[in-house]
């Protein structure tokens, strides 16, 4: 099963990465379409979250706000499958950067810099421009089944130089040393992938919110930065940044990582909320979900 | 000293030629000196900032030397060339590929500064050079001083051009972009022994030997890896070649960017260059050397003329897979003499730095600027000699 998923994945990628930009989006709006209608899952989970994110959405707004968070999310899939022919000369002018002193600032304490994001917009698009022209990216990723997509995920991105680390020990080892040698990490934090995530209020409500960031991030010194990337209506891309977030240790660990998680957290919500069209999770987070 | 470099390649697209041009215009520049740069673009924005570009036609593809050459064919240079040499007044003008139509012949017709050209490119025989012998003769005629980047160069020039003197001086490389140190890929730094290809993807480059020989090795040095940066015309019958017999650890990179290209280096335990022929130089071969590689290459004549086979490489013969296989499996499994080895190509790629190219140039740019005032001497003494007559 999963092996004919990544079979139907690389037809339908090696088709769209020969097609000029527009086009490729253009194929991405109607797949959206069909997806919306006749997915059984992800548009109930999807318009779920939604609805918990933003509790002031009358029904029909709900409605439309889910279509367009699939078209966006469509996109964002034909931007990941355009990747591996992505040239960094063309693409680096399309991305906007809001608040790069805030990255400069925390790269001058020398420590490396964990950014902690959501899974919104083409965050993939935006790691390899910085990652080819700003400072070395490492990913934290989970490990993908069938394997071939994720060797093919890895490979993709390791081509404009953005070393992709799974969430076991030995990759936690080589995120350290990257920190150390003061690259960037990027990592979201809004999905619990691992199974491990710690209950604390995400949007007014529990939801396992991975605690490792701020664990790393206390033990090495190394700043927090909240950043969001979102699509503009030009198909242009736009990144935010917000003031770094220190740890400050005080003796408690657990107390303490829990402490820098939720003010993370309540950066991303911030995000979410003034872009919840660009929130691609239609997964589940909180008890009750679809 | 003013100086004008023209290149016939498109300099929106990466290539030997043009980084050579780059780089030598950004270390005349760095020595005080006034240049431009003239070359066609496929695209209008090249970022390019250490010297003034004059976009001169666009290119068009013409598949030669088993490769193909970004060229423009345009025949209404002449104008814009005229007024631009007019207004600049070159000291010296440096032709790269100078017998490369259409701007290189073009601009050398019309030069009257001192002219330098430098030959890049070798092969095994060149039909246009050949038949073209007497219409280019005196087109060669213009040039004071030439260059060819190494010895093959050379002997290919002086194959068809016998009399025509050439100095061998060969491409550089930057030291301060290709060093060991730079962040390796993370995921790529484990346990294991990675192979590393560098190079368009085409015929000559011969990376299917070198599958075939990483076939024969994996069996015999089960961790080891091999990892191909680069993008061309073989891609999908490279692939198919590895899922059809099911090579397990190679990744294919695809087109690396320029700024990302020193890291994969440095996450690369072996270097090989498995080329078959037509290469004049092997730049790839010196920027290896400069990330402390060990570099098993093929023996062909550009490669030769850069290797010292034993001390800084280990060299088989062009094709050969099971010999290249074997090259591959002694220096996977002994990091003792990949250490030795690596650590005299680094000493040796220091000699190819472009400060040190950049200042053997320039003596030929005296040397030429030298030729034509006393050419012109001679010229202006005959003028006077007429007016007599008259």
């Amino acid at each position: 099963m999963s092996e004919w998923r990544w079979r139907a994945f690389k037809v339908v990628q090696s088709l769209v990465e020969r097609l000029p930009r527009p086009w490729a989006y253009a194929l991405a709006v109607i797949a959206a379409r069909f997806a919306w209608w006749f997915s059984p899952l992800a548009r109930p989970r999807l318009e779920y979250n939604l609805k918990v994110a933003c509790p002031e959405l009358t029904p029909a707004e709900l409605r439309r706000l889910s279509q367009l968070n699939f078209r966006n999310h469509a996109k964002a899939y034909a931007d990941l499958m355009m990747l591996p022919r992505l040239k960094v000369e063309t693409m680096g002018p399309l991305l906007h950067v809001d608040g790069l002193e805030y990255l400069e600032q925390a790269r001058a304490i020398g420590k490396g810099v964990m950014v902690v994001s959501c899974h919104m917009g083409s965050y993939e698009v935006a790691s390899a421009i910085w990652s080819a022209t700003l400072t070395p990216v490492s990913f934290f990723a989970e490990e993908l089944e069938p394997r071939a997509l994720f060797e093919w995920y890895r490979d993709t991105r390791a081509r404009l130089g953005i070393s992709v680390l799974p969430l076991h020990l030995g990759g936690l080892r080589k995120v350290t040393q990257a920190l150390q040698e003061q690259e960037m990490v990027i990592t979201a934090i809004d999905r619990d992938i691992t199974g491990t995530g710690y209950m604390m209020p995400f949007f007014g409500r529990p939801a396992p919110i991975p605690l490792g960031p701020a664990a790393i991030a206390l033990r090495l010194g190394t700043p927090l930065l909240p950043v969001c990337v979102y699509r503009q209506p030009d198909d242009s891309y736009r990144a935010e940044g917000t003031p770094p977030v220190m740890a400050q240790s005080t003796g408690d660990a657990k107390a303490d990582e829990v402490r820098v998680t939720q003010e993370l957290v309540r950066q991303i919500e911030g995000f979410i909320r003034r872009h919840p069209e660009q929130w691609h999770v239609p997964h589940r987070i909180w008890e009750g979900s679809p | 000293m003013r100086v004008g470099l023209v290149s016939p390649y498109d300099f929106a697209s990466p290539g030997g030629v043009s980084d050579h041009v780059r780089h030598l215009a950004r270390q005349l520049r760095r020595l005080d000196h006034d240049v431009r740069v003239f070359a066609p673009s496929s695209r209008a924005d090249v970022d390019f900032d250490s010297a003034e570009f004059y976009r001169i036609g666009s290119p068009i593809a013409v598949p030669v030397n088993e490769s193909v050459a970004r060229i423009t064919l345009s025949f209404h240079l002449a104008d814009r060339v005229a007024a631009i040499i007019e207004r600049e007044r070159f000291d010296v003008l440096h032709f790269h590929e100078p017998l490369m139509p259409a701007l290189p012949i073009t601009m050398l017709r019309m030069s009257q500064a001192a002219n330098v050209g430098t030959f890049h490119a070798f092969a095994k025989s060149n039909i246009g050079y050949l038949y073209g012998r007497p219409l280019l003769e005196p087109y060669l005629a213009h040039l004071h001083r030439g260059i060819a980047v190494s010895e093959p160069a050379k002997a290919f020039v002086n194959r068809y051009f016998p009399d025509f003197p050439l100095r061998v001086i060969p491409n550089g490389i930057d030291v301060g972009v290709f060093h060991p140190g730079h962040p390796p890929i993370r995921h790529l730094r484990d346990d294991r022994v990675n192979i590393l290809f560098v190079g368009r993807l085409e015929k000559r480059k011969g990376l299917g030997y070198l599958l075939r020989a990483y076939e024969l090795m994996k069996p015999r040095v089960p961790n080891s890896r091999l990892i191909v940066v680069g993008d061309g015309p073989l891609r999908s019958s490279v692939e198919s070649f590895v899922s059809r017999h099911r090579l397990p650890d190679v990744v294919m990179a695809g087109y690396v960017p320029d700024s990302v290209l020193p890291r994969y280096y440095c996450s690369a335990d072996i270097f090989c260059a498995p080329a078959t022929g037509a290469e004049s130089f092997g730049i790839v071969l010196l920027e290896a050397m400069a990330t402390g590689l060990p570099v098993v290459a093929t023996e062909i004549d550009g490669y030769m003329s850069v290797l010292e086979p034993g001390r800084d490489s280990l060299t088989v013969q062009p094709k050969a897979w099971a010999e290249l296989g074997g090259a591959l499996v002694i220096l996977a499994r002994d990091s003792e003499l990949r250490r030795r080895i690596g650590t005299y190509g680094l000493e040796k790629a220091r000699r190819y730095a472009w400060e040190e190219v950049a200042s053997q140039v320039l003596e030929v740019y005296g040397e030429a600027r030298q030729l034509r005032a006393r050419q012109e001497a001679v010229g202006s003494r005959e003028v006077l000699n007429v007016h007599d007559a008259v």
